[in-house]
């Protein structure tokens, strides 16, 4: 484990390094990081300019629930969607071979070795989001609500990781995996509301089907203290879920991987 | 005209088949107009308690499945496609053709919309049959106005798209500029709500850009919002921005190429 956590670090150093190399790159996508923000804050805001309350949250809770949406896609772009990207690269290019006569775990490799720092900027701007819906709640959050908070929004990151592992071992025998991450990306949209704000269908298919409910609607109302235990349990259990899954498609993937060409 | 009628022939039917290599691709692309859907469903559940500045569930739905078409129909990529060009020095090549390369990509994206439209508009006219009251003005001389003012609206994109391309010419980063005019047409052309339910400044101000042109518009005309002299009068100024638009391009054009220099051999 501290192997493993000491790996990452290096790997962390490694992209940081490479990616100071192209610093007009990293401005512009810092840049791009604060307008796509403010596009989706202006997205949410126009709605209560219109109304008090949307699927029962006023403005100031639904920021929470837009602030957590900013983060979740600032880690999709700061780390899933680089290796995502890689490991189709590799499988279509016969590179993947170099990774797995590595003498670490290959989902591991595969799927933590890249990051891209500019992305960094979406996480300080949901996080802003966040304690600026809270101050205009004038709010704060009781140690058992931060602790939830913490609990739910960790098992939504898990959540999100397994997902993003799955499709990425999915290439492995579909290679055009970018298309179902564009997919996710498209759906992943409605998790800007809170999922109240759909109607009966809509909100089932995406708290059960797909659980894009439990990476922002369920950590915002932890933070609110507005979560009952069945849901946090749920969370967690969803979590593990996920988790489950990447790794026993892994383990199938690379079972059969007969590598490219030769 | 004959040689334009057989050179768009020509061009059209290398895009279809090109289209039809990456149909696939293509309908993942449209997913993301479902950022539409999203909209209008959270639009439904407030105006299920009555209408919002004028507008009731039928109007949200109406406006947004039209909008869907129009934003379908009006998609553009062609700064991409000059970006990778650039960079890539696959450019020369299409310079030596006897034909200004626009052409081609012109071609290409209607050829899009061919297959965009299969898929688009069956499932807009079935969800606008299923809505009781669905507010739509079908008599011909609006089919008319929406069709012009939606080929008008598509001209205004490119023309823009294309005009922020050619900065690649000049710029390693141009992918920047073609991703805020994305963004920009999301939020003010009335795509992820329709511009009155904007404060009144914020309308009044917006009136004046070219952004409600490129989908606002025609959806309005579509619902019979739009009507009279307020319908002509927004086709002139929608035509004067797609005259300005094409005009920059071509400024625009004309500048990269005295200074290009191909990349590679």
């Amino acid at each position: 484990m501290r192997r493993y956590l000491r790996l990452w670090l290096t790997f962390l150093k490694a992209n940081l390094l490479l990616e100071l190399e192209y610093r007009a790159n990293m401005i512009a996508g810092a840049a791009l990081g604060v307008f796509w923000a403010g596009v989706s804050f202006v997205s949410v805001a126009v709605f209560y300019t219109q109304t008090e309350t949307i699927g029962g949250w006023n403005y100031a809770q639904a920021l929470v629930v837009l602030g957590l949406f900013v983060i979740t896609q600032g880690v999709i772009s700061a780390l899933l969607y680089p290796n995502l990207q890689r490991v189709v690269e590799m499988v279509r290019e016969g590179t993947m071979d170099f990774v797995l006569i590595k003498p670490a775990d290959a989902q591991f490799l595969a799927t933590l070795r890249f990051a891209r720092y500019s992305s960094l900027v979406d996480l300080t701007a949901g996080a802003l989001v966040i304690l600026f819906a809270l101050q205009q709640m004038r709010y704060s959050p009781s140690w058992s609500a931060l602790l939830t908070f913490v609990a739910t929004a960790l098992a939504g990151l898990l959540t999100l990781y397994g997902i993003w592992a799955s499709m990425a071992a999915l290439a492995f025998w579909f290679v055009k995996i970018e298309n179902l991450s564009e997919l996710f990306q498209s759906l992943f949209e409605t998790a800007r509301f809170p999922v109240s704000a759909y109607s009966g269908v809509v909100r089932f298919v995406l708290t059960f089907v797909l659980p894009i409910a439990f990476l922002t609607t369920v950590p915002a109302q932890a933070i609110i203290g507005a979560l009952d235990t069945p849901l946090l349990v749920a969370a967690v259990g969803i979590a593990a879920l996920a988790l489950a899954v990447s790794r026993w498609l892994w383990r199938r993937a690379l079972r059969n991987y007969t590598s490219a060409s030769s | 005209m004959r040689h334009w009628l057989r050179m768009y022939g020509a061009l059209l039917r290398m895009g279809w088949s090109t289209v039809m290599e990456y149909r696939a691709q293509i309908v993942i692309w449209m997913t993301n107009s479902l950022l539409m859907v999203t909209m209008m469903l959270v639009w439904l559940g407030i105006s299920s308690a009555g209408p919002v500045n004028g507008y009731t569930s039928a109007d949200f739905v109406a406006y947004f499945m039209i909008g869907w078409v129009v934003r379908n129909l009006t998609a553009v990529w062609v700064s991409w496609e000059l970006d990778y060009r650039i960079r890539e020095g696959k450019l020369s090549p299409m310079l030596l053709r006897p034909m200004h390369p626009i052409h081609h990509d012109i071609a290409f994206h209607w050829a899009e919309k061919g297959l965009r439209s299969v898929i688009v508009l069956p499932i807009a006219a079935l969800v606008l049959l299923l809505t009781p009251n669905a507010p739509l003005k079908l008599d011909v001389p609006t089919l008319l106005a929406f069709t012009v003012s939606l080929f008008m609206a598509w001209a205004i994109k490119f023309m823009i798209d294309f005009s922020l391309g050619v900065l690649a010419f000049w710029l390693s980063q141009a992918s920047a500029f073609f991703e805020v005019f994305y963004g920009l047409t999301l939020v003010l052309t009335g795509a992820i709500a329709p511009l009155a339910m904007f404060p009144e400044a914020i309308q009044q101000a917006l009136w004046w850009s070219p952004f409600p042109y490129m989908l606002s518009f025609p959806v309005e005309i579509a619902l019979g919002r739009i009507t009279g002299e307020a319908l002509t009068l927004g086709l002139g100024v929608q035509a004067a921005w797609a005259l300005l638009c094409t005009a920059v391009a071509a400024l625009m054009w004309r500048l990269a190429l005295r200074s290009y220099t191909a990349v590679g051999a």
